[in-house]
């Protein structure tokens, strides 16, 4: 086995495709307690959300929550009166699961930004087509050339003495300069990248694409594993029946609703256990030697 | 293993797509969730429509030289979120789909939300972003003619893609948070978009408008020089 960031990215896509559609589809309490407190766990551990997204997601969850109670009026049981709109205890309580469902949804993806970085992006759309494929990463290289190239006009043109930062007006126009010279440039550049690509015989065959990663026996074995958590977990959200308006119902404790539920709780930590697990057999290997 | 090699495979779904997947999706989607999920189904016919442009892209071949040009593009509109004050990445699409094209412009919108969204988060609306902004591309390139002449009816395109474009991503928005659509919420949600959306499309026309000589004119002349 491997560290969750290094299987490969058609793993990692699947995992976040099945945590994120159990997150997103079901709006059960359990099940999305459970995503929350893993979604949070995950972020921090892979370093993917600093002091001050926590904050924002805090913010956000706040503002979610609100948003419904004060908009929606339906439902049995009013707590109070504001503004002469009824408050009800459901939507405040269907609000705060929305507002949970949200958060969690995003700390998933801040998750799988930080594992899918754009070399793993490009491998699952070359599986997919390889022109886009090579559409995409001219991109990316042309993105970090097209910084480099900003940087160097803008020291010209400041030692020209043509760049100002004055005022708005003057730092705008100063932009559109560079960026013009800019376009200019990479244009007239492209075309002769152009013109090497089919120089070296793009064009007269298929395009195949070459990547990284291979299929490991481990990632053979997660994608069902995965699958069959899933599987469980959405049989759980199924058979528990969770009903807000316009009063609520909720049946989360049965059989099935409890096996959902831990098989989301597998889900939600199998990278951590699969890196913990790493962590462990690492520490044993140095033990050794 | 996955990727699409048999061009027979590939016309299918193209035909396959359109004609027989999303109505399933629909019709199946209407009947197992009781019309409530429409998320599920959006997001679904969302991606259906991505892969459709895709395996026509595959299939189609568009020349070294337009293609690199189209990558020039995209890479010019993710940059473009870089540079503080400058936000020109719907002026960068459309002139784009204007001067090389629907599908160049479809592409540079749609894969120019993707890359971006790999510095600024990826999220359940990336698709639903990277359709959007496809689409205003794609329109722009089939009114191409008419837009080139007229730097008016540019600015004025520019300006209806963003107010329509924040529309449907309210919409999106709506959907997610409620599971089913709710009138109530939608007008909050515009209500609460109309600044954005205002400045949103104010400066698409600002932008048209001030990028349409230098970005026009290079495209244009690249374009006669070396017959893209």
């Amino acid at each position: 086995m491997r560290r969750f960031e290094d299987m490969n990215p058609l793993c990692a896509a699947f995992y976040y495709l099945c945590v994120l559609g159990l997150t997103m589809f079901g709006m059960n309490p359990l099940t999305l307690s459970l995503s929350l407190l893993s979604s949070i766990l995950s972020a921090v551990l892979f370093g993917a959300v600093k002091g001050r997204g926590h904050a924002f997601s805090l913010i956000l969850f706040l503002i979610a929550a609100l948003i419904n109670p004060l908009i929606v009026h339906n439902g049995m049981t009013v707590l109070f009166y504001f503004n002469d709109n009824p408050i009800t205890l459901e939507a405040v309580l269907y609000g705060l699961t929305a507002a949970g469902m949200i958060t969690a949804s995003l700390y998933w993806l801040r998750c799988l930004s930080k594992v899918m970085t754009s070399d793993k992006v490009l491998y699952i759309f070359g599986r997919f087509s390889p022109k886009l494929a090579l559409l995409l990463s001219m991109s990316l290289r042309f993105i970090e050339l097209l910084r480099v190239r900003w940087r160097k006009i803008q020291d010209t043109q400041k030692a020209l003495g043509l760049y100002r930062d004055g005022n708005l007006i003057d730092a705008l126009r100063g932009r559109a300069r560079v960026l013009s010279v800019l376009i200019g440039w990479t244009l007239e550049n492209g075309i002769v990248t152009a013109e090497s690509m089919e120089g070296r015989g793009y064009g007269s065959g298929r395009r195949t694409s070459y990547s990284a990663y291979r299929m490991h026996l481990s990632d053979w074995l997660f994608l069902p594993v995965c699958a069959g958590l899933t599987a469980v977990a959405v049989v759980g959200q199924v058979r528990s029946t969770v009903v807000f308006y316009p009063d609520m119902q909720m049946e989360l404790w049965n059989l099935w609703g409890i096996l959902g539920a831990a098989a989301f709780a597998v889900l939600g930590t199998l990278p951590l256990i699969i890196n913990a697990k790493e962590a462990l057999r690492w520490r044993g290997l140095l033990s050794k030697v | 293993m996955l990727t699409i090699r048999n061009t027979k495979v590939r016309t299918l779904l193209r035909y396959a797509i359109p004609f027989l997947l999303v109505p399933l999706l629909v019709a199946v989607g209407a009947v197992a969730f009781e019309g409530k999920r429409y998320l599920i189904i959006s997001l679904g016919i969302a991606v259906l429509a991505l892969l459709l442009f895709m395996t026509g892209f595959e299939r189609r071949n568009i020349g070294s030289r337009r293609m690199v040009i189209t990558a020039i593009m995209t890479a010019l509109a993710v940059f473009g979120r870089f540079i503080p004050v400058f936000k020109p990445i719907t002026a960068i699409v459309v002139l784009t789909a204007v001067y090389l094209g629907a599908e160049a412009g479809f592409f540079c919108g749609a894969l120019s939300v993707l890359l971006s969204n790999i510095y600024f988060g990826q999220g359940p609306w990336t698709p639903f972003q990277m359709l959007g902004f496809g689409l205003i591309g794609l329109l722009a390139g089939y009114l191409g003619r008419v837009l080139e002449r007229s730097r008016v009816l540019l600015a004025l395109y520019g300006a209806a893609a963003g107010v329509l474009y924040s529309l449907m991503m309210d919409v999106w928005t709506v959907l997610w948070y409620s599971g089913g659509f709710d009138g109530k919420l939608y007008l909050a949600a515009i209500g609460s978009a109309v600044p954005f959306t205002v400045v949103y499309a104010v400066s698409n026309a600002a932008f048209l408008m001030l990028l349409y000589r230098p970005v026009g004119n290079k495209l244009r002349r690249i374009k006669r020089k070396y017959g893209v």
